[in-house]
């Protein structure tokens, strides 16, 4: 008998009107969880403040000198030049813009100038060519977690289509150039699938709900604008698996811009490119005050940027968008609470 | 005959001969309305060129640099095409939405303008417009405009499934 799937699972409890065992089984509330020995997890709780820098979609071209090599030096310049010197640095894919060796080859030299130790994780861009082999034979796992002053902090990798190439007989470029426009027709939406959530149950597994929690993927882990997979498929089955926790911060790429949302006990910021700035797609923001302005296309920076986060005692984060050029409304300016 | 049954009866005279002269009339001055196969030829040759428009849109042959519209201004977005003419900074001048479309070609993707009355323009600005049917002429905001919500497929009228 084939597996049940989380996905028919999840749509089951739904229909059958099981909500109580629903969120007894995957959303134990903050209140359920104290009643269950949280008093002894949030003693556990000891986050040393540190910070943390992020750049993502920096779509390189295999062209020598290409205009966004010079935007990503600078990004990297940037992150380097951060007072305090951030602890480490996460990149949220796209390093490559068609998936070639050479892309990412170039990307990779830019990234370790960087003076502090980055992990990354893949964007579609990097990956369609090859299916990412030479993206892991440059960076290894798609997906991986580590701990940093008892905060646990998780990449996965969230551009994952069903096969849409085979049936349809496109070569390899073909695949890879479809899956390079943003509105490609056949490509379907993105997700992590069932591996990858499978991972994240065993990962999170032994935490306890008050372990501070920050997960880093390309795509947003709430539905945006799907027409742009401004989206994660089994967005769902992860909050789900990270419902237990008592705060759970996102970051992403992709969007090419300032965004947040904040749904149940996950808050997510969306991030700025290195290469360029996506519009506002044609839906209402769920925070419209947390936005970009409008941006010059004669000014090759603008919209653009690097990111620094703090983390405070209490797992209060503050993300500093970076922008290389008069981007942002002062309130954005001031940092934005994660 | 009564008076009412002969007043009804002039009433409709009247209004017979006054159709009739309209028609006579209108049969001079107009053509008829086209027939459903032309309507639909028209429409065809627009949808022609839209699709037109959206292959060189998504096209980075426009540019040297690897660079499409389509990476900046997916779905058309941000082209306000339904704001032109009006002034454009980068232009310097009231320009309009075919120069807007040459600027782009020509500085950010380092690539050679098309002829402005050439197909592949009009082309482009059929695929603009098009990603924008519906929205309201208006002056130009200081403000970015997404085109119109596209659910899937190349959001309009294609018996094309391929992606291009």
């Amino acid at each position: 008998m084939r597996k049940i799937s989380r996905r028919q699972f999840l749509g089951v409890s739904l229909k059958a009107g099981a909500a109580t065992m629903f969120a007894g089984m995957f959303a134990p509330t903050a209140t359920s969880v104290m009643g269950l020995g949280g008093i002894a997890h949030a003693a556990d709780k000891k986050i040393s403040p540190f910070t943390f820098a992020v750049l993502t979609d920096a779509h390189l071209y295999d062209i020598p000198d290409h205009k966004f090599d010079a935007i990503l030096e600078k990004g990297v310049a940037d992150v380097n030049s951060l007072s305090p010197a951030p602890d480490f640095v996460l990149y949220g894919g796209d390093l490559g813009q068609s998936g070639k060796e050479a892309e990412l080859v170039k990307g990779k030299k830019i990234l370790d100038k960087l003076k502090m130790p980055y992990k990354i994780i893949p964007g579609e861009h990097d990956y369609y060519l090859d299916m990412g082999k030479a993206w892991r034979g440059l960076f290894g796992d798609e997906h991986w977690s580590f701990d940093h002053n008892g905060v646990h902090i998780i990449g996965m990798n969230s551009i994952l289509v069903d096969d849409f190439w085979t049936m349809a007989e496109l070569t390899p470029l073909e695949r890879m150039g479809r899956m390079e426009e943003l509105e490609c027709h056949q490509c379907g939406l993105w997700g992590v699938h069932e591996k990858q959530l499978d991972w994240l149950e065993k990962d999170v597994k032994k935490l306890s709900p008050s372990t501070p929690i920050m997960i880093m993927t390309h795509s947003p882990l709430w539905d945006y604008y799907p027409r742009w997979n401004f989206q994660t498929s089994d967005a769902p089955e992860i909050r789900a698996i990270l419902r237990k926790f008592d705060k759970v911060m996102a970051i992403h790429g992709h969007v090419h811009q300032v965004v947040y949302n904040s749904i149940g006990n996950i808050n997510s910021a969306g991030l700025l490119s290195t290469s360029w700035p996506w519009p506002y797609p044609p839906v209402e923001l769920p925070y419209p005050d947390i936005r970009m302005n409008r941006v010059d296309p004669g000014d090759f920076e603008d919209g653009l940027g690097s990111h620094h986060i703090a983390i405070a005692k209490e797992f209060d984060g503050v993300v500093n968008y970076r922008a290389f050029s008069d981007l942002l409304p002062e309130n954005v300016k001031r940092g934005v609470k994660l | 005959m009564n008076n009412r049954r002969f007043k009804t009866l002039t009433t409709a005279v009247v209004a017979v001969c006054t159709l009739a002269t309209m028609f006579v009339v209108s049969n001079v001055q107009a053509k008829k309305p086209f027939s459903g196969a032309e309507a639909e030829d028209q429409v065809n040759m627009l949808m022609a060129a839209v699709k037109r428009g959206d292959d060189l849109w998504h096209n980075p042959k426009l540019g040297t640099n690897g660079l499409a519209c389509g990476n900046c201004h997916p779905d058309g977005s941000a082209s306000n095409p339904h704001t032109w003419p009006k002034y454009q900074t980068n232009l310097g001048k009231v320009g309009t939405l075919r120069e807007m479309i040459n600027w782009c070609i020509s500085v950010p993707m380092l690539g050679k303008p098309l002829a402005p009355d050439s197909d592949d323009m009009i082309a482009m600005e059929a695929y603009a417009m098009y990603t924008h049917r519906g929205v309201a002429i208006a002056p130009a905001k200081d403000e970015q405009h997404g085109a119109v919500p596209v659910v899937s497929g190349p959001g309009y009228p294609n018996a094309d499934s391929g992606n291009r």
